[in-house]
């Protein structure tokens, strides 16, 4: 039997008591918050039998295996290593740390130590991106993929997360390096990078603020992002975050004798060949094949409704099941360092080239500055200068 | 005039949620009182056009201050309270999770009481909660719920994260109030309505699917107009001799939910399904269980405690209200129904 304990009472933490309830062999034995009342709120609900607001004490009095920590990014690294010195194997919600350093100095230490590690990217775990990675080891693509697509979009309409960020600058999703952007874009990135090499030659990066966001306020964020990619190997991506295209969530892997495309709001994974057809056979077959496709994905996701496995947080369950498999078996870790770390160094860039270091390190240290002018601080005057190319080593 | 309440023009009275749908209200009538030493929070992302309006159309409005902050800052909480005599604390989270809930609901009035009781004068504080707090599983239909009704023992399994931002936020009160000798008030408003809102109540029924089921039946509504409600809220924070009160707000006449809704298909057209209480009983006690059988695939929003609450049918009562605070309505339901209905445009047809 694992003992876990949570570390951060917001609302993550509902979803991943939910989650661990639902797997065998663990027991959730105590939550932390800086806020004990918070703590004390999530114990009562789910009968969780110890609460504190300290996080040495909880570890010395409790012994958790496992360490979810759910807290703000800003805090991640400095928690994270007192889990880890402690000799508990840690789970870092999303955004795995603030930078690429940081994250590499955590799993080197816990290599050191013998512990392991996981990100929050969960949405690399749902049905559809299970039976996406099935197929692209079955060799469907054909190969090594040509492109990848990833889109990630984010709704401003639900004010209940974006209000407090828009209108607080001082609120920490405001404080961290890339903003609303670095809360968010790591589930889309983690896709992508998990069918790039580790040297990635070309990142060229565009943002700018949509016109909804600038009637909300708060001018000096961004909530369009554009990045294409290309690695050593000449595979290229795109990611696409925007909160203007509404309900969009998919990965398309395009390889040389097929693709996939795993949307995660439909559940869907629609395969298609890469070939022709004679004539006007064109215009029949492919369509016929696509309404079958998505035929078939309508009756899996019945099977799997009536099989009780269509849960919505299944992919944060699953890795989490996982994690705790590869911590009791020594098996793998369910998302490679590689990924993590690499989705870290894509992100510093990324935020390198649409923040100047001067205003990445205000975000830092100081954030109620608004411009009076209406410009935007965080990036380079006109649209020309806020699309940056860089290569990296 | 003044003598006759707790506080005088003079002190310094802060009103939290002040750019709600009621809380402007209970400025206007604050203001309406002679009361305009007044402070009044408001979030950084909140939109002050209601506000601002009102504050214009009143000679003494220019002396309001607006204090823009966050309940969860102790800071912006101390700046706030700085020498209040009174907090008509309208606040509130609509998060739909428990933990957003609680942690704007509960968390935010704690910091609040905290800096009240440190840097205000206290002569009381006066929490506005919801008839969400009330569980009826154990009532008749058709029974009166007063403030002696019990409270919701599980909001968790009632899937009602407002209710449970609302219960532990009224439990911290009461505690601050024995604890600390903290003056209060709880006031629970009922359904409140009035131009400024378009929603229809749970307690008429839901719109899912595009199509408005009925469940409200014939159930009396626990109407209460916003003009109505923000009077009551005044008077709970003005009147002496009422200290750890707790006060139900509804006014005197009510509708049913079938007559609110037929008023309200006649100005706008909508389609509506009839759905009986006991088919809606049924549903969301099938629900429920397949909820639970399903280790919750599906979440259990519908469920006998919410089937309870909300659709059973009770009476509701004014009585300790119009009798303690010597509150009346000072808007009829006839004008009030026109006041709503007033914000829609006729139907087309």
């Amino acid at each position: 039997m694992l003992r876990i304990a949570i570390i951060g009472c917001g609302k993550v933490a509902d979803q991943h008591v939910g989650a661990i309830h639902r797997i065998p062999s663990c027991r959730i034995v105590s939550v932390c918050d800086r806020e004990l009342l918070m703590a004390k709120q999530l114990c009562e609900r789910f009968h969780i039998s110890e609460c504190f607001s300290d996080v040495q004490e909880m570890l010395q009095s409790t012994h958790p295996q496992v360490v979810h920590i759910t807290t703000p990014p800003q805090s991640h690294f400095q928690l994270a290593k007192q889990c880890l010195e402690f000799g508990s194997h840690v789970y870092l919600e999303k955004p795995f740390t603030v930078t690429a350093e940081e994250a590499e100095e955590l799993i080197e230490f816990a290599e050191r130590r013998g512990l392991k590690m996981t990100a929050g990217h969960n949405y690399q775990f749902t049905l559809e991106m299970l039976e996406m990675r099935r197929l692209a080891k079955a060799g469907f693509l054909g190969g090594k993929p040509v492109h990848l697509e990833s889109y990630w979009s984010y709704d401003l309409g639900d004010i209940s997360y974006v209000g407090p960020v828009l209108g607080n600058p001082a609120h920490w999703v405001r404080r961290l390096p890339g903003q609303l952007f670095h809360n968010i874009i790591s589930h889309g990135l983690a896709k992508l990078v998990e069918f790039l090499d580790d040297e990635l030659t070309e990142i060229i990066v565009t943002a700018h603020q949509s016109s909804q966001l600038r009637l909300l306020g708060a001018k000096e964020v961004l909530d369009e992002l554009r990045v294409l990619i290309r690695d050593k190997s000449d595979t290229t991506a795109l990611f696409c975050f925007s909160t203007q295209v509404k309900n969009l969530n998919q990965l398309r892997i395009y390889g040389p004798s097929g693709s996939i495309t795993a949307d995660i709001i439909a559940g869907t994974v629609v395969r298609k060949e890469n070939r022709a057809y004679k004539s006007y056979l064109t215009y029949f077959l492919p369509p016929l094949k696509d309404a079958r496709e998505y035929l078939r994905n309508a009756s899996v996701n019945v099977i799997n409704f009536v099989r009780q496995r269509l849960h919505q947080d299944f992919g944060m369950k699953e890795l989490i099941q996982r994690f705790y498999q590869s911590i009791q078996g020594e098996t793998p870790v369910p998302v490679p360092y590689r990924e993590i770390i690499l989705t870290a160094r894509l992100m510093d860039q990324i935020f390198a080239q649409i923040y100047t270091d001067n205003e990445a390190q205000e975000c830092h240290n100081e954030v109620n500055r608004v411009h009076s002018d209406g410009r935007l601080p965080v990036a380079r005057g006109g649209i020309t200068d806020r699309t940056r190319r860089s290569a990296s080593s | 005039m003044t003598l006759k309440y707790i506080v005088s023009p003079a002190d310094r009275i802060l009103v939290t949620g002040s750019s709600g749908f009621i809380g402007v209200k209970v400025v206007e009538i604050l203001l309406e009182y002679g009361f305009a030493n007044l402070g009044c929070f408001i979030r950084p992302s909140s939109r002050l056009d209601r506000l601002k309006e009102r504050l214009e159309q009143c000679p003494s409005g220019k002396n309001v201050e607006l204090i823009k902050g966050d309940l969860l800052s102790r800071d912006d909480c101390r700046k706030a309270a700085e020498g209040v005599s009174l907090v008509l604390h309208l606040a509130a989270g609509m998060e739909k999770s428990f933990a957003g809930a609680f942690m704007n609901s509960a968390l935010a009035t704690r910091n609040l009481m905290d800096a009240f009781l440190e840097y205000g004068q206290p002569k009381r504080f006066v929490n506005v909660s919801s008839f969400a707090v009330y569980s009826t599983l154990n009532l008749k239909r058709g029974a009166i719920l007063d403030e002696t009704c019990p409270l919701e023992e599980a909001p968790q399994e009632r899937c009602d994260a407002y209710g449970f931002g609302k219960l532990k936020q009224e439990e911290l009160v009461k505690q601050y109030g024995e604890r600390d000798e903290m003056p209060y008030v709880i006031v629970r408003p009922g359904v409140v309505f009035g131009p400024g809102k378009r929603d229809l109540s749970g307690r008429v029924g839901i719109d899912t699917f595009g199509i408005f089921m009925h469940l409200g039946g014939s159930n009396h509504l626990p109407l209460t107009f916003v003009d109505n409600c923000a009077e009551a809220i005044v008077l709970a924070g003005l009147t002496p001799g009422i200290n750890a009160e707790t006060f139900n707000v509804v006014d005197d006449e009510s509708l049913t939910s079938r007559q609110f809704l037929r008023a309200y298909r006649k100005k706008t057209g909508r389609f509506s399904i009839s759905i009986p209480y006991p088919v809606t009983c049924a549903l969301c006690l099938l629900w429920d269980k397949y909820a639970k059988w399903s280790n919750y695939q599906l979440p259990a929003v519908f469920n006998r405690r919410r089937c309870s609450a909300e659709w059973k049918g009770n009476r509701y009562s004014n009585r300790k209200l119009r009798e303690l605070l010597r509150w009346q309505p000072r808007i009829s339901m006839d004008k009030a129904m026109e006041a709503f209905l007033g914000q829609f445009e006729a139907k087309s047809r």
